[in-house]
């Protein structure tokens, strides 16, 4: 009951049931209800990313690649094969895995600038492969993907898309609150004495890029598929650039801090394509993107931790400081001390 | 029965060769000193050691198994422990997560409450209980020593291999590493130390190697050792006096005596 009070559990379940209600509030606006399902896509991303660059220390550039893979297999096994919507996700969510992992491997021995350019180089290569196939990927015309379902509202892609980010959030919270996610921040921080204490690099570094992989995987999957069209532009280095700008401007080493950071963000730039002030309409196209360049030049020189996850660490996370074991088991080897005396 | 066997080891880079057959055995909890002008090949010996450089030729073994060409997790995980020269703590993390890297890493089946337990004794006994929550990067250098030293007890090792463990260090901390050593060489371990003090290294050490150009020109007691024209020579330099059980040395002409390591 005592940790059902706990403030941040309240934050969140207040969160959650705002997000669920958010539908009827907007009076179930279709264009409305599709902008806030993309930004919990991108929340998905910028999340993940957080969780693959922030806290394992992993500069990849791939997310959207891998994305792109997810999504082209599922609508690639819909037209070609007939296959439901279903299975096509879930073979693009293991394709996606599949080349994580492979990814991971490949890049072992790979840090920070070089892990960089070589993800930036494989994304590139699948962009450029989906473009050109044309018989086979319908080229820069984009492949069709079918619905869901027959007759599914936006409303219920929404709601899909808020279960996705749920779930994803909380298996990475797990992880991250894990002896895997303890391992792969000292793998983050200095690889060498990780493995002098005892932890498996190699191991730890595929699976943080295989679980990654699969959550982007899916989430693209499920996405393209409520878009009802992908295209090689998703696989764009601008796209990447854009998840990596949400996660650092919500806080990169905070999975939540990304996810409401790339939230805002999203809807932010939706909202910004055509501002009134004082009665004069401007449409600000794409000077918005340099608005929010501009934000992320900001958060960079002045703000390394983000601006949104020190908001959120003031609020609620201060007296919990770190998505880590290290509290949990502060507090129980404080309780079993109490029992003990 | 702690037992490290380094038999013929070579370890080369392009036309450097690093080590040049080195051998020697370490038998039970011994202390041993491990000396010689830069570029010895003293940390690439600790490297080779670890797993992570495999060596060029030759073998190691640990408690009768072959480790050399194991990957350093695995050979940290079957009793060989070592910190380095330069100190690496886990610095965007807490000392207490530092301190749970190793145990989490080696006992994954064990209860966790027993890490924190563990954890908050050794930071207790290194007078760091108070630092527990506090990011290593907040640390002092000398700290920063000590907490590696602290996580090298959470590892538990058979074989604790010290690299540079006095440099830039204060008079009292220094003395804590004293006291880590010897009740940590009580407990049964045996110790590797390299060092340039070598004040340190002749109070601490049962026996002494020393290693120049790659290759180990002396392995005995530390009274021998010092007293070895070929020691005096390459490293040691003229011993001026002795009082007291302390050994003043100045340096030869070869003797480097600062700096860092190759």
């Amino acid at each position: 009951m005592k940790r059902l009070l706990d403030p941040r559990y309240i934050a969140a379940a207040v969160i959650v049931a705002l997000l669920v209600a958010l539908p009827a509030l907007l009076g179930d606006s279709p264009y409305q209800v599709a902008i806030l399902t993309g930004a919990f896509f991108y929340a998905i991303l910028a999340s993940s990313w957080a969780l693959l660059a922030g806290i394992a220390g992993q500069f990849s550039f791939a997310h959207m690649a891998l994305v792109g893979i997810a999504a082209y297999t599922a609508g690639l096994m819909g037209r070609d094969l007939g296959t439901t919507p279903l299975m096509g996700i879930l073979a693009g969510t293991l394709l996606a895995g599949l080349v994580g992992l492979i990814i991971g491997i490949l890049c072992l021995r790979l840090r920070a600038a070089y892990l960089a350019l070589f993800t930036i180089a494989f994304s590139e290569i699948v962009r450029l492969w989906f473009l050109t196939e044309f018989q086979f990927t319908e080229g820069s015309n984009g492949l069709m993907l079918s619905k869901l379902w027959e007759g599914i509202s936006g409303v219920q892609e929404y709601y899909i898309m808020l279960l996705l980010l749920l779930a994803a959030m909380a298996v990475m919270y797990w992880f991250a609150a894990s002896r895997f996610g303890l391992f792969v921040r000292s793998i983050r921080e200095d690889q060498e004495a990780a493995s002098a204490m005892g932890v498996n690099v190699v191991r730890y570094k595929v699976l943080i890029f295989s679980l990654t992989s699969v959550i982007i995987g899916l989430a693209g999957s499920v996405f393209y598929h409520i878009v009802g069209i992908v295209t090689p532009n998703t696989m764009e280095i601008l796209q990447m650039s854009l998840v990596i700008a949400m996660a650092v401007i919500g806080g990169m080493e905070s999975l939540l801090g990304a996810a409401v950071g790339a939230f805002v963000s999203r809807v932010s730039l939706e909202l910004l394509r055509e501002i009134n002030i004082f009665g004069l309409q401007i449409e600000l196209g794409a000077w918005r993107y340099a608005a929010f360049g501009l934000l992320l030049m900001f958060t960079l020189r002045f703000a390394q931790n983000g601006l949104v996850y020190p908001i959120i660490d003031r609020l609620l996370m201060r007296r919990a400081r770190g998505e880590t074991v290290a509290k949990r088991l502060q507090a129980e080897g404080s309780m079993a001390g109490e029992e003990d005396s | 029965m702690i037992e490290l066997d380094v038999r013929n080891v070579f370890k080369s880079f392009g036309g450097i060769q690093a080590l040049n057959g080195v051998n020697f055995r370490i038998s039970g909890n011994e202390v041993i000193g491990l000396i010689g002008p830069n570029g010895a090949g003293k940390t690439t010996l600790t490297n080779v050691l670890d797993g992570v450089y495999k060596p060029t030729g030759g073998q190691v073994w640990l408690k009768g198994a072959r480790i050399d060409g194991l990957p350093p997790y695995e050979i940290a995980r079957r009793g060989l422990g070592r910190t380095f020269q330069v100190t690496r703590a886990f610095r965007r993390m807490t000392v207490l997560e530092n301190m749970l890297v190793p145990a989490m890493a080696l006992h994954p089946t064990a209860r966790q409450r027993d890490f924190y337990r563990k954890s908050m004794e050794v930071l207790e006994f290194l007078t760091m209980e108070h630092l527990a929550q506090e990011y290593a990067r907040g640390l002092s250098g000398g700290q920063q020593k000590l907490l590696e030293l602290g996580r090298l007890l959470m590892l538990d090792p058979d074989i604790i291999i010290l690299d540079e463990p006095f440099a830039g260090v204060h008079p009292m901390l220094m003395e804590k590493i004293y006291e880590y050593i010897k009740v940590v060489h009580q407990q049964g371990k045996a110790f590797i130390i390299i060092s340039h003090d070598m004040e340190s290294i002749f109070t601490l050490s049962q026996r002494l190697l020393v290693l120049n150009f790659g290759e180990l020109i002396a392995d005995g007691r530390p009274e021998e050792v010092k007293r070895d024209p070929e020691v005096i020579e390459a490293y040691l330099g003229e011993e001026e006096e002795e009082e007291e059980g302390v050994v003043v040395i100045s340096p030869g002409e070869e003797g480097a005596w600062e700096g860092t390591d190759a």
